[in-house]
C-alpha cells in the first residue's frame, strides 16, 4: 500500500514528514481551538453578566433579585421587579413533575427490556424509543399546549382515573396471564409484553375515559374540581404543571430509558444468573443483586434526564401559562427560566439590565446543567470502574 | 400619469393649511394614480445587501410610468397580519413593489425610523414625546403620523358564559392586585360577579410582558396597576382566545381582530350612567369603548418633498376604500369615510409645497 | 439474601408494571405519531358539507369540526367551519345538537377556495363574463374550465413577477438603464391581469343571501358532496402538494410551507458544512493526538456534558457573540455605509446554522470518538509499521473505518439541528420571509437573511396567528411534516450505526 522508501528519495521522505508536522499541527490547532470555544460559552456568558454586579450605580442587591415577582414592566414611570425566585422555583417544579412522571416509566420500561425482553426484540426497541427522543420540543409543546390542556380540562376526572385505572388493569392482565393455558401463555410470552400489552392499554384508557362521568359523580358530586378545590386546596388552572410534567416526561423518558437499560443489561450476567440459580426469582435478582450493582447508572440517567428536564424551552413555553406562581400545586402553571429567556430575550435592549438579568438566567442554566451532567458522569465512571471489578464487560 | 400626479399635488397644496385640523372639506376621491418611478438608489454593493431592512429613497429622476422597488417597515407585530395583507394587495396592483416587514413589536418603530432603517413605521401606539423628540433632533421634522386602523382589546368570556359586562373598577379587581382603578377588593370567584358557574374559580389569561397589548391592557384597564401573579402569559393573542373558549371559567383579554364565536366579548358598563359599550365597529370608532386605540403608521417624509412611488403607492391603498376593506378582512375597525379623508389631508397637507 | 420462597406463585405484580410502563411509553409514541398523521393528512381531504336544518328553521352549511359536552346543560354542541367570512363575521357556528331538526348533503353546494375573506360554502346561481351570463349547472361546468385558464394566467403572471421583474427591480437599484424593459414585463402583466380579472360569480349561502364574487378571487372550487372517492384521492393529493410546493398566504394562515422546508433545509446543510470539519477535527485530536492524561479525559467529560447543555443557552450565547459581537464588528468594519441599518448585526442565516453547529458540536464529536475507539489498534499499529507517518495512518486506514461513524453523527446532528427552535428564536428566524436566501442575484447565497424554518413555523401559525382553530389543521401538517424529516433522518442514522457494528464487530476478530 504504501510504496518502499528507497534512501535516494531522501527530500520525498522529509516532504512527508514535514507534512505529517503540520497535519498534526493543524489538528492540534483546529482540535484546541474547537474544544476552546466550545468552552468560551460559560465564560462568555459570565463576562456578560458581570457588569450587572459590578458596575458603579447600577449593581442589583441580591435581595433585589431574589424577590418573589418577575414583572419586567415597560410602562413610563415604573421599576421593573426582577425577582428571580418565580423562575427559579418555576424551573425546578417543571423538571419535578415531568420526572415523577417519566422516571417510574422510563426505569420500568428499562427494566423490562434489559431483563425479560428477547435480544433480537430490544435491538429493535431501543432504536424506536430513540425516535421519541427525536420528536421535536416545538412539536410536543404545540400538542401540549393546545390539545392536550383544552382536553384535560375536560377530562380531569378521567386523567385521575387513568391513574387509578391503568395499573390496576395491569395487574389484572398479569393475573389473566397466569390462568391462562399454557398454549396461549406460549402465544403471548412474557417478554413481549411491552407489545402486546398494548392494545389491552388503549382499551384501558378508553374505558376509563367513558368510566369517569359516572365515577366523578359517584365520588365528587359531579365536580371533582370543586371537590379539590374545596378538600385538597388545589385550584386548577387550565396550563398547570400536570400538563407540563406529562408533555416534557414523554420528552425525557427515552433520554432516561436509553441509559438506564445500558446500565441495567451492562451488570454482568454471572450476578443475576447466580442469584436466581440460588432460587430466586428473576424480579427478586433485579430488585436485591442487579439494580444495587446498576444503582450508579440509573441515577445518572435520572440525572440526565433532569438536565434536560430543566433546560427544556418550548415545551414549557407552550403548555405552561407561564404564571410566576411559587406553589407545589400539579394543577397550577410555573414559569421557567428557559422559556422566560426565549419570551424575553429578544424585546430586551442589548446592554441593559433586563438583558444581563436575562443573560444571567441563562448562565444559571448553563453552569446548572453542565454541574448535573459532571455528576452524572462521574457516578458513571464509579459504574463502570465497578463493573470491571466485579469481572463483567464494562 | 404625470397628470394625475400634478393634480394629487395641487390638491395638496390647497389643503396644507389642514395639516392636523382635518377639516373635511369636499374634495374630489382620491384614486390610486401611476405613479412617476423613483429607481432606487444604489445603496449596497457586494454580496451584503440588507435586503430586510430598508430600500432608501431614490433620488434619481427618470420618468416612465412604473412604480417598483422593494419596501421596508419596522415596527408592531399586532399589525404584522394586516401589513402583509395590504403587501398582498399591493404586489397585484403594481407587481413590481413588494413589502418587506419586520415585525418585532412597537418600540422597534421609532428606533428604526429616528436611524433612518426604515421609511415606514406600523405601531400600535402613538409615539411618546421622547421618540417624537428624538426623530424631530435627528431629523429637523417630525414624522408624518397617519392613523390606518382603530383596534380594541377585548375582553373575552368563554360562550356560554353568562356574564354580560363589566365596569372597569371590576375588570382591575379581576387582573391586577394594585387595584388603582377604585375597587374595594380582588375578584376572584365568580359568584362575586353573580354569575353561577361550576368550580368557580376564575381563571386569567392575557399575553406575555414584553408585548405590546401586555402594556395597553395594563394602562387602560388596570389603570397603570400591575397584574396578579396568576394570570396566564400566552405567548400569542389567539392562543388567549383558544384558552378562553376550551375553559369555561375562564376570562382573558385579546385583540378584535382575534375573536372567533367560540368566545364572546363583554361590554363595558360605566359604573355611573349604567351604560353599555361593546367592542363594536361604532363604539371603537366613537371611542366610547375604553380599550379602544389608534394604529398608526409612521413615515419619515421631508416636508416639501414628495414620497418614493412604492411608499406613496402603499399609503394611498392603505387609505383607500379597497385598502379598509382589507383592515376589516382581518378583523380590526376601518376608519370611516371621514376619518379617511381627515389622514388623507394630512398624507397631502403634510408640508406638500 | 431471599426471604420466603415464592417460586409457584410467579415473580409478583413487578414485573407486570414494567412491562406496561414500556407499553404505556410506546402507546404515547403510537399515539402522539397517529394524532399528527391523522390530523395532518386529514386536513387536505375534501370533508363533505352537511346542510344543517335548525329546528327555528335557519339553515347552515358547514363541515363538522368536533363536538363538545356544553359546560353546564346536559346537551351537546357541535362545531362547524361555515366560511363566508364576508356575510357572517366568522367561519365558525356552534350549533347545539339538540337543535338540529335535519341533516341533509346535498350535492350542488360548492366550496370556492378564495385569495379574500376565507372560503365560501353555498351555491353556485350564474357565472358572469364578458356580458354573456351562465345558469344553472352548466355554471358549475364553466366556472371549472375558467378555473383552469385562471390558474394558467396566474401562473404566468407569477413567473413573469418572479423571474423577470423582481431581478430587474434589485438590478435597477444598481443600473437605472433596466426602465424600458421593467414596462414592458408590467405591461405584460397588467395585460395577463386585465384576462384574469372582470368575471363575476353570482353566488347564494344557504340560507339565502346572495353574493356577487370577482372571478379573480377565486382560486379553486369543489363539490364535496358529489365527488367520487378517486376524485376526492385526486383533491387530496393536489393539495398535499400545493402544501409542500407553494408559499404562505394570507398572512401564514392558508397556503404552504416552501419557503419553510427550504430555509430548513439550507439551514441545516450550512450547518453541517460548519460542524462536520470542526466536529471531526476535534474528534480525532483527542482520541489521536492528545497524549491520554487526565486532561484530556476532562475535556472529553465536558465535551460530552456540553451536549445537555440547553439550546436556549446557546441561542443566548449565538445572540450575543455572533450577532450582536461579531455581527456587530463586521457591520462596523465592511458595511458602515449601511449603519445604523445592520447587515450582520441582527439575526440571519449564518448566525442560526453557527449557533446550531455549536449545539450539535458534541453531538458529531462523540459520535466520531465512538467510531475512532472502534478502530482496532493493529490497524493503527499495521500501518504504522509499513512506514506510514502518522498523519498517512489517519487518513488511509483509520478515518475510512470511521466514516459511517461521522455520517451517523453528522445525520444526528441534522436531526436535532431540524428540531430546534428555541435558539433560533434569538439569533434568525422570520415569521415571514418573503424572499428565500438564495436567488439569482450576486452572491446567490445570501447569509445575512432571515429565513423561515418550519419548527418556527409550528410556534408561529399556532399562537401568532389570528385564529387558533382554523391555523389547527395547517399546524398540524406542519408539525406532520417536520417529525417525517427528522424521523427519515433519524432511521437513517440508526441504519448507518447498525450497519457500522455488524462490520466493526467483525473486525477485531480477524
Amino acid at each position: 500500500m504504501i510504496d518502499p522508501l528507497p534512501p535516494r528519495d531522501l527530500p520525498r521522505h522529509q516532504w512527508r514528514r514535514l507534512r505529517d508536522r503540520l497535519a498534526t499541527l493543524l489538528i492540534t490547532a483546529g482540535g484546541i481551538g474547537v474544544v476552546v470555544t466550545v468552552m468560551a460559552i460559560g465564560v462568555f456568558l459570565a463576562l456578560e453578566v458581570a457588569p450587572l454586579f459590578l458596575e458603579a450605580g447600577r449593581s442589583l442587591g441580591w435581595r433585589e433579585l431574589w424577590q418573589p415577582r418577575w414583572q419586567p414592566g415597560t410602562l413610563p414611570g415604573e421599576s421593573p421587579l426582577f425577582g428571580l425566585q418565580p423562575l427559579a422555583w418555576g424551573t425546578l417544579k417543571a423538571a419535578f413533575w415531568a420526572l415523577l412522571f417519566a422516571v417510574p416509566l422510563a426505569l420500568g420500561a428499562a427494566v423490562h427490556s434489559a431483563l425479560f425482553m428477547p435480544p433480537r426484540l430490544r435491538s429493535r426497541l431501543k432504536p424506536t424509543l430513540e425516535l421519541m427522543e427525536a420528536m421535536p420540543g416545538v412539536v410536543v409543546g404545540f400538542v401540549a399546549g393546545l390539545v392536550l390542556a383544552p382536553w384535560l380540562d375536560r377530562h380531569l376526572a378521567g386523567a385521575l382515573a387513568l391513574l387509578i385505572c391503568l395499573p390496576v388493569g395491569l395487574l389484572l392482565a398479569g393475573l389473566a396471564w397466569r390462568r391462562l393455558p399454557a398454549a396461549w401463555r406460549h402465544r403471548l410470552p412474557h417478554g413481549w409484553a411491552g407489545l402486546w400489552l398494548m392494545p389491552w392499554l388503549a382499551l384501558l384508557v378508553v374505558s376509563a375515559l367513558w368510566l369517569s362521568p359516572w365515577l366523578e359523580a359517584l365520588l365528587f358530586g359531579g365536580d371533582l374540581r370543586g371537590w379539590l378545590e374545596a378538600h385538597a386546596g388545589l385550584g386548577y388552572a387550565s396550563r398547570n404543571a400536570l400538563i407540563v410534567g406529562l408533555a416534557m416526561g414523554f420528552a425525557v423518558i427515552p433520554g432516561i430509558y436509553a441509559l438506564a437499560e445500558d446500565a441495567l443489561s451492562g451488570v454482568p450476567a454471572n450476578l443475576g444468573e447466580g442469584a436466581q440459580a440460588l432460587g430466586a426469582t428473576r424480579w427478586q435478582s433485579l430488585w436485591k443483586v442487579v439494580l444495587p450493582a446498576a444503582a450508579p447508572g440509573v441515577l445518572s440517567a435520572v440525572m440526565i434526564g433532569a438536565g434536560r428536564a430543566v433546560g427544556e424551552t418550548m415545551i414549557v413555553l407552550m403548555a405552561s401559562g407561564n404564571t410566576g406562581l411559587m406553589t407545589l400545586s400539579p394543577l397550577e402553571g410555573m414559569r421557567s427560566m428557559a422559556a422566560s429567556i426565549a419570551i424575553e430575550l429578544p424585546e430586551a435592549v442589548p446592554g441593559g439590565i433586563h438583558y444581563r438579568l436575562l443573560f444571567l438566567v441563562a448562565l444559571v442554566l448553563f453552569v446548572f446543567t453542565f454541574l448535573v451532567n459532571t455528576l452524572a458522569e462521574l457516578v458513571h465512571a464509579r459504574l463502570r470502574s465497578r463493573y470491571r471489578r466485579l469481572g463483567g464487560r464494562s | 400619469m404625470s397628470e394625475s400626479v400634478a393634480m394629487v399635488y395641487a390638491q395638496a397644496s390647497a389643503h396644507q393649511r389642514g395639516t392636523s385640523s382635518c377639516t373635511q372639506g369636499a374634495r374630489t376621491p382620491c384614486r390610486p394614480a401611476g405613479m412617476r418611478l423613483r429607481p432606487v438608489r444604489r445603496w449596497a454593493e457586494g454580496w451584503g445587501l440588507a435586503l430586510l431592512l430598508l430600500v432608501l429613497p431614490g433620488l434619481g429622476q427618470a420618468d416612465a410610468d412604473e412604480v417598483a422597488g422593494t419596501l421596508g417597515a419596522v415596527g408592531s407585530d399586532t399589525l404584522a397580519g394586516l401589513m402583509l395583507r395590504w403587501g398582498e394587495v399591493l404586489t397585484e396592483q403594481y407587481p413590481a413593489v413588494r413589502l418587506q416587514l419586520q415585525a418585532s413589536g412597537s418600540a422597534s418603530a421609532p428606533t428604526a425610523l429616528i436611524a433612518g432603517t426604515t421609511r415606514l413605521g406600523p405601531m400600535s401606539r402613538p409615539m411618546h414625546e421622547a421618540e417624537r423628540a428624538a426623530f424631530m433632533a435627528r431629523h429637523g421634522y417630525p414624522p408624518l403620523e397617519l392613523e390606518v386602523a382603530r383596534d380594541a382589546l377585548a375582553v373575552v368570556v368563554h360562550r356560554h358564559n353568562p356574564l354580560e359586562s363589566l365596569t372597569l373598577a371590576e375588570l382591575d379587581a379581576l387582573f391586577s392586585d394594585t387595584l388603582r382603578c377604585g375597587a374595594a377588593a380582588s375578584i376572584e370567584r365568580w359568584s362575586q360577579l353573580g354569575v353561577d358557574l361550576p368550580g368557580g374559580r376564575i381563571s386569567l389569561h392575557g399575553r406575555n410582558v414584553a408585548s405590546g397589548t401586555h402594556d395597553f391592557f395594563r394602562l387602560r384597564g388596570l389603570c397603570g396597576g400591575r397584574f396578579r401573579l396568576d394570570v396566564n402569559e400566552h405567548p400569542g393573542s389567539a392562543a388567549v382566545v383558544a384558552a378562553v373558549a376550551a375553559e369555561p371559567a375562564a376570562i382573558g383579554y385579546a385583540g378584535l381582530n382575534h375573536l372567533t364565536p367560540a368566545v364572546r366579548a363583554l361590554a363595558r358598563r360605566d359604573s355611573e350612567t349604567g351604560e353599555f359599550h361593546a367592542p363594536s365597529a361604532a363604539m371603537v370608532t366613537s371611542g366610547d369603548y375604553p380599550l379602544s386605540r389608534s394604529l398608526y403608521l409612521y413615515v419619515n417624509r421631508r416636508p416639501g418633498e414628495a414620497l418614493p412611488g412604492p411608499e406613496r403607492a402603499f399609503l394611498e391603498l392603505v387609505l383607500s376604500e379597497a385598502g379598509q376593506t382589507v383592515v376589516e378582512e382581518v378583523g380590526f375597525v376601518p376608519l370611516t369615510p371621514a376619518e379617511r379623508e381627515c389622514q388623507w389631508h394630512r398624507l397631502e397637507g403634510h408640508g406638500g409645497r | 439474601m431471599i426471604g420466603r420462597a415464592r417460586l409457584p406463585r410467579g415473580e409478583g405484580v413487578w414485573p407486570w408494571l414494567a412491562a406496561g410502563s414500556l407499553a404505556l411509553s410506546l402507546l404515547m409514541l403510537a399515539g402522539l405519531l397517529f394524532l399528527l398523521a391523522v390530523r395532518g393528512m386529514g386536513h387536505f381531504w375534501p370533508s363533505p358539507l352537511t346542510l344543517v336544518t335548525l329546528e327555528d328553521g335557519r339553515l347552515l352549511a358547514g363541515q363538522a369540526v368536533r363536538e363538545e359536552r356544553q359546560p353546564n346543560a346536559a346537551g351537546r354542541e357541535r362545531l362547524y367551519l361555515t366560511g363566508n367570512r364576508d356575510l357572517d363575521g366568522a367561519i365558525w357556528r356552534w350549533v347545539a345538537v339538540d337543535e338540529i331538526a335535519e341533516e341533509s348533503r346535498p350535492r350542488d353546494l360548492v366550496v370556492l377556495e378564495r385569495t379574500r375573506w376565507g372560503s365560501f360554502q353555498g351555491r353556485l346561481l350564474a357565472l358572469e363574463e364578458r356580458g354573456e351570463r351562465v345558469e344553472g349547472e352548466a355554471a358549475w361546468a364553466a366556472l371549472q374550465a375558467r378555473l383552469q385558464e385562471l390558474a394558467a394566467l396566474r401562473a404566468e403572471r407569477d413567473r413573469l413577477r418572479d423571474e423577470i421583474v423582481v431581478p430587474l427591480v434589485r438590478r435597477m437599484e444598481r443600473e437605472p438603464l433596466a426602465e424600458a424593459e421593467l414596462a414592458r414585463a408590467s405591461a405584460r402583466i397588467r395585460e395577463l391581469q386585465a384576462r384574469i380579472a372582470g368575471g363575476r360569480l353570482l353566488l347564494e349561502s344557504v340560507d339565502g343571501r346572495r353574493l356577487e364574487q370577482p372571478l379573480e378571487q377565486v382560486l379553486r372550487a369543489w363539490r364535496p358532496n358529489a365527488m367520487s372517492p378517486p376524485a376526492k384521492v385526486a383533491a387530496w393529493g393536489g393539495g398535499v402538494w400545493r402544501f409542500l410546493a407553494e408559499g404562505p398566504r394570507a398572512a401564514n394562515s392558508a397556503g404552504g410551507v416552501w419557503p419553510a422546508i427550504f430555509g430548513t433545509v439550507l439551514m441545516v446543510l450550512l450547518m453541517s458544512v460548519v460542524v462536520t470539519p470542526f466536529g471531526v477535527l476535534a474528534a480525532i485530536y483527542l482520541n489521536e493526538i492528545a497524549h491520554q492524561g487526565r486532561l484530556t479525559h476532562l475535556v472529553r467529560i465536558a465535551v460530552r456534558n456540553l451536549a445537555g447543555v440547553p439550546s436556549i443557552v446557546y441561542g443566548v450565547f449565538g445572540l450575543g457573540v455572533f450577532v450582536y459581537g461579531i455581527g456587530g464588528s463586521l457591520d462596523e468594519w465592511f458595511f458602515a455605509d449601511q449603519l445604523p441599518s445592520p447587515t450582520f448585526g441582527t439575526g440571519g442565516l449564518l448566525w442560526a446554522s453557527l449557533t446550531l453547529a455549536l449545539l450539535t458540536l458534541p453531538v458529531v464529536i462523540v459520535a466520531t470518538e465512538e467510531g475512532l475507539a472502534r478502530v482496532p489498534d493493529h490497524q493503527r499499529e499495521g500501518a504504522l509499521a509499513l512506514g506510514a507517518t502518522r498523519v498517512e495512518m489517519l487518513t488511509r486506514v483509520v478515518l475510512p473505518m470511521t466514516a459511517p461513524a461521522m455520517l451517523t453523527g453528522v445525520i444526528l446532528a441534522v436531526a436535532r439541528a431540524a428540531g430546534e427552535v428555541a435558539p433560533l428564536m434569538l439569533v434568525g428566524v422570520a415569521k415571514l420571509a418573503p424572499q428565500v436566501p438564495v436567488d439569482g442575484d450576486f452572491p446567490f447565497l445570501h447569509l445575512e437573511r432571515k429565513f423561515m424554518h418550519l419548527g418556527y413555523h409550528i410556534y408561529d401559525v399556532a399562537f401568532h396567528g389570528s385564529d387558533v382553530q382554523a391555523a389547527l389543521p395547517l399546524v398540524y401538517a406542519t408539525a406532520l411534516l417536520l417529525v417525517l424529516v427528522i424521523l427519515v433522518l433519524n432511521l437513517t442514522a440508526i441504519f448507518l450505526r447498525h450497519h457500522l457494528r455488524a462490520r466493526h464487530g467483525a473486525l477485531p476478530r480477524r
